[in-house]
């Protein structure tokens, strides 16, 4: 009973179902960290290409080109943006500044991740 | 773990400082990273030749090195971070230290191993 209290503790999270903001920016700031990790150890894992030379690296980079790749890389950058600024807000709050309108501030760095986004999207597909 | 996080301000614990200190800086660092290597490089990707050139600029490096230690230190910690909502018992979390430390002395000795492999 008690191992089970912790797992649903921390898997609460997960669920934000019936939740309020701050519980959404709780599940979000964790769900893209782990993303995020995961992708860290996969990008190193593919930079081992270079240590195979320029066939393997560059053949690897004609790959990322492809629309699919680039799909995956605006999925990365929300990932990047939507963890970077709630991020930021975290650390503000945390050191007392802002904590007042810190739900705001959420809104206000989610809508700047989303037009940020926007354009890098852009710029991504326009390469 | 509250209902609201919003109504609990972080404890200000020297794993938290540093996960904030190396966040600001992966803003910055990461921002670089990113327009550097996808933005700014021609057909949003650096070829073999093009990435020892880049990484072969002595500022480039210093950067990028300190982008490795950044990254590490932050996914590892907020790693640590998410295993201690599952409320360990102090052995556990002093053994989670430990394997994280050396998780993340693996990673980054990989990093530079590459690095300094790709640049010789």
């Amino acid at each position: 009973m008690h191992d089970y209290r912790k797992v649903s503790r921390a898997s609460r999270w997960l669920d934000v179902r019936r939740r309020k903001l701050g519980m959404w920016a709780y599940a979000l700031n964790r769900i893209t960290g782990i993303a995020l990790v995961v992708y860290l150890y996969l990008h190193l894992v593919v930079l081992s290409l270079l240590l195979r030379g320029p066939g393997a690296w560059d053949s690897f980079v004609a790959l990322a080109r492809s629309p699919f790749y680039l799909t995956l890389d605006v999925i990365l950058l929300a990932g990047i943006l939507i963890h970077g600024l709630n991020g930021l807000r975290i650390a503000l709050t945390g050191f007392g500044i802002g904590v007042g309108a810190q739900k705001a501030l959420f809104t206000i760095l989610m809508i700047v991740s989303a037009i940020a986004l926007w354009v890098a999207a852009l710029k991504i597909f326009r390469i | 773990m509250t209902e609201n996080p919003f109504a609990e301000e972080p404890k200000p614990t020297s794993a938290w400082l540093w996960q904030v200190f190396t966040g600001v800086g992966l803003v910055i660092l990461l921002g670089l990273h990113f327009i550097a290597n996808h933005f700014v490089a021609k057909g949003g990707l650096r070829d073999f030749t093009e990435v020892v050139a880049y990484l072969r600029d002595p500022l480039i490096l210093c950067l990028e090195v300190l982008f490795l230690l950044c990254v590490t230190t932050h996914a590892l910690l907020g790693v640590r971070a998410i295993f201690l909502d599952f409320g360990p018992s102090e052995l556990a979390e002093r053994r989670l230290d430990q394997v994280l430390k050396v998780v993340g002395v693996l990673t980054v000795a990989y990093g530079l191993g590459v690095t300094w492999m790709v640049i010789r």
